[in-house]
């Protein structure tokens, strides 16, 4: 902070004068200076069940401060470049291999403030650090309050994607998540600020979700080494063996795109009528998380996998507090007769939720699996689903005091 | 002496000289001059706060990076179609700039008004008071441009009220009904609401003061402080919504009561009223429906906007309503110590020594 050249029009022995006067006032005022440039955190889930040392965590932080920079500074492009001697890779070798654009980052990174043309800098910080935690890992101060709890996205996991369940979301299903927002959660819609904007911050988003998978590749990476050994510093394995794949999975996205083949052709009745029959059939089994009615009152003590981490580690919450986590919450299916859906309301992104799944969640996808195998459902089964599921909110509910397995068996 | 009295009877002879002014009035001619420009002063500062809390609500602190001047221009001299026509950040920081140097002009002048035509020692020291802190306040708004230092934000939104409150008692210490209140004073003595007014008013600033935490929260805040920091102001909120309405029912319930308190008093409740509506509302623009409604019915739709005219308009009346909600608890509270003060005067023996002691 301060480093910035703001007032580099006028003399500058006079400036540092009253910058000085300025300074010793403010020191006399409070007795203190200003806070340390912020930093990113280590990720303590991932320390803690690699049982790395305090030698490796070091190690870790360094290696990661080298690689992608400090939350003012992304890739270290406005530090002095110290040619570091330990590492034989360049800051623009890791920038380069991320396919990061830096101008983008730049403009989210840092603290807050906007220009006379009204561009802003410090986006992340402006918008987004109060619930998602200035490292991404969800951990913000509103957090606590947030049910879903603000997304960690050191895992790379996003929910409201177009692509296959294990790939990662384009540039354009984290577009649309911002310009959307997520109704029914805390996740606003950004759809007021500027596109430019917008695209700042899903590249922001996307760097830290790619400095959170390296963090925990290094510590995968600590299994292969000795006692004491340390994490090798050269080109071959801290771009070849973790960053290159990491980004190649980013930029392959695209390729994992569902297309749905056409609804096939009929009625709109008779297609909902066999998704009915499909959604209570064993085969499909939505019941068993939605409920026979849809309610979302079926299984309602699962987990998403960011809550599910802390489960299998078998804490106290007094632990799970201790290693400054959120307390364990469960996950409930969505109530389908609501008509709200939170990752894309169009029947193009529902037939690819029910195709795929939703990651990160217990939804299990009926797709295959992979494009040209066989999955649970054909996609003509999906649509049927897609077409009830849709019908849903318009659906009306047994009568109260009937018994509700009576009326839906009568229905169905 | 009534319990309620001794809080002030006989106590410095600072605070008698300031609660003695109707004496002084009653031998010396009164100016309304000053009471108007407390009134003027009252009118812009609170508008100024209202301004203030928008450049937070929008994070527009360093939408100007330079201080006093704006883009290398003098602050008054900057384009005028270049701050009504440019970015909406610049909008509002400039313009909250403009309008603080307006209030430090007026608080300048109604010093100077009030230094001309009042012989009070007290008034005249709250005068200066006003003056000073106006002073300190712009400077600190301009050391949070210059060191881009969001704590400095937090204080300098803390003493805003703080110099509202001020202003508010410049306004009730000038007015009429202040300095007639001793020719006026009721037949059954004090309203005895002295502590309970004092606390109210504490409770108020204290809000304040709790919500720029939660306004202010910095991304290195933990979680835990934050949900402690929010639940004491939403405990504290009920809890002042509560003091305040026994105090404006204490002042009403009397029918005596000086008018402006009792006009406070049903101001009071009101403005409570909305405050804690404004405050659930406030919380569900910024950070969806609390308490898990929003996993029911029709709430389930609810979508928060980044920078909506709700986010906006309902977070920023949320903190500017501290503001007058502190402003009627100050008035309150004066018109209680000033009667507690008369009352204390009556029944004991020393008023001459301390009336004595002033002149
Ligand atoms: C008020 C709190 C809040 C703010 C502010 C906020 N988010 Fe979120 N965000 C959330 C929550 C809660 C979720 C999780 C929703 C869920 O899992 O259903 C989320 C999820 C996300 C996701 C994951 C979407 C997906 O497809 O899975 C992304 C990406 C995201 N946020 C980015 C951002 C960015 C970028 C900003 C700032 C511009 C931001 N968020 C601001 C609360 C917030
Ligand atoms: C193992 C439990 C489980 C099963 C089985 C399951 N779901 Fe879900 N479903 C969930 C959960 C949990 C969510 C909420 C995910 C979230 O909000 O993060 C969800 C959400 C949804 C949504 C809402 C998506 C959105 O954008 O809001 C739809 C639609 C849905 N499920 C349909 C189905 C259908 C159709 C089936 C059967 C093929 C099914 N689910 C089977 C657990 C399940």
């Amino acid at each position: 902070m301060g480093r910035r050249a703001f007032f580099s029009g006028q003399p500058a022995n006079w400036m540092s004068l009253r910058q000085g006067l300025l300074w010793i006032f403010l020191v006399g005022l409070t007795g203190c200076g200003t806070a340390d440039p912020p930093q990113f955190g280590l990720n303590r889930l991932a320390m803690r069940t690699g049982e790395v040392n305090e030698e490796h965590r070091q190690q870790i932080a360094d290696i990661l401060t080298a690689m992608f920079g400090t939350p003012d500074d992304p890739f270290m492009a406005r530090a002095e470049q110290a040619a570091n001697s330990d590492y034989d890779v360049s800051q623009d070798a890791f920038l380069a291999t991320s396919g990061l654009d830096l101008a983008k980052l730049q403009m989210a990174a840092g603290s807050v403030a906007s220009d006379r043309s009204g561009t802003g800098r410090g986006l992340f910080r402006e918008h987004c650090v109060h619930c998602h935690g200035i490292g991404g890992d969800g951990l913000g101060p509103t957090a606590p309050f947030l049910n879903p709890y603000p997304r960690d996205y050191r895992q790379g996991k996003f929910k409201a994607k177009s692509t296959e369940l294990a790939a990662k979301p384009t540039r354009d299903d984290l577009y649309g998540v911002l310009e959307r927002g997520i109704p029914g959660t805390s996740m606003p819609s950004f759809k007021l600020l500027p596109s430019q904007e917008i695209d700042a911050l899903v590249e922001y988003v996307k760097y830290l979700s790619l400095r959170g998978q390296t963090e925990v590749m290094l510590v995968n990476a600590l299994f292969d080494l000795d006692e004491g050994e340390p994490i090798p510093l050269d080109q071959e394995f801290l771009v070849g063996e973790i960053l290159s794949p990491l980004t190649a999975t980013w930029e392959e996205a695209e390729e994992y795109v569902i297309h749905p083949p056409e609804p096939p052709e009929m009625e709109p009745e008779e297609s909902i009528a066999l998704g009915r029959e499909l959604f209570q059939s064993a085969k499909a089994n939505c019941v068993k998380c939605h409920g026979t009615l849809a309610l979302g009152d079926g299984q309602r003590d699962d987990y998403d996998e960011w809550n599910r981490a802390y489960v299998d580690l078998k804490l106290e919450p007094s632990d799970i507090a201790a290693m400054g986590a959120l307390p364990i919450r469960n996950i409930h299916p969505r109530n389908l007769r609501l008509g709200i859906y939170r990752f894309g309301r169009r029947p193009l992104d529902v037939y690819r939720r029910i195709h795929a799944g939703i990651a990160g969640t217990p939804m299990p996808g009926v797709g295959p699996a992979t494009p040209g195998a066989e999955g649970t459902l054909t996609p003509d089964q999906i649509w049927h689903l897609v077409h009830y599921v849709r019908s849903l909110p318009y659906d009306e509910l047994s009568p109260v005091g009937e018994p509700p397995s009576e009326v839906t068996r009568e229905r169905l | 002496m009534t319990p309620a009295a001794d809080g002030f009877a006989g106590h410095s002879p600072f605070i008698t000289t300031f609660l003695n002014i109707g004496n002084y009035v009653t031998q010396q001619q009164h100016s309304s001059w000053p009471h108007w420009w407390a009134v003027l002063l009252c009118a812009t500062a609170f508008p100024l706060i209202w301004v203030g809390g928008l450049v937070t609500t929008h994070d527009a602190g360093m939408a100007v990076p330079d201080w006093p001047t704006t883009y290398g221009y003098n602050l008054f001299l900057y384009p005028w179609q270049s701050w009504l026509f440019g970015p909406w950040d610049l909008f509002v920081e400039h313009g909250h700039r403009l309008l603080g140097a307006a209030v430090g002009l007026i608080t300048l002048a109604t010093a100077c008004a009030v230094w001309r035509a009042e012989t009070n020692s007290l008034v005249r020291g709250l005068a200066i008071a006003l003056a000073c802190l106006v002073v300190f306040q712009g400077v600190l708004g301009g050391l949070r441009v210059r060191l881009d230092a969001r704590w400095l934000a937090q204080l300098h939104a803390c003493v805003g009220p703080a110099f509202f409150a001020l202003c508010v008692t410049m306004f009730v210490v000038t007015s009429r009904s202040w300095k007639n209140m001793s020719r006026t004073l009721p037949s059954e003595g004090s309203s005895g609401i002295n502590s309970a007014a004092s606390l109210a008013l504490l409770l108020a600033y204290l809000q304040i003061v709790l919500g720029s935490f939660v306004r202010h929260a910095s991304w290195d805040m933990l979680p835990a402080l934050f949900r402690a920091t929010v639940v004491l102001h939403v405990v504290l909120g009920i809890g002042l919504a509560g003091q305040a309405s026994y105090v404006a029912w204490r002042v009403l319930w009397r029918r005596t009561s000086p008018r402006p308190q009792q006009a406070a008093a049903i101001a009071v409740v009101a403005l409570l009223a909305a405050q804690l509506a404004l405050g659930v509302a406030a919380w569900t623009v910024n950070y969806g429906l609390p308490f898990g409604w929003g996993q029911h019915g029709w709430l389930a739709g609810h979508l928060v906007t980044a920078r909506g005219a709700w986010q906006s308009l309902l977070t920023t009346a949320h903190q500017a309503n501290g503001s007058l909600i502190l402003g009627t608890t100050t008035l309150i509270a004066l018109f209680a110590w000033r009667e507690s003060w008369n009352a204390g005067r009556e029944s004991a023996p020393s008023t001459a020594v301390l009336n004595g002691a002033t002149s």
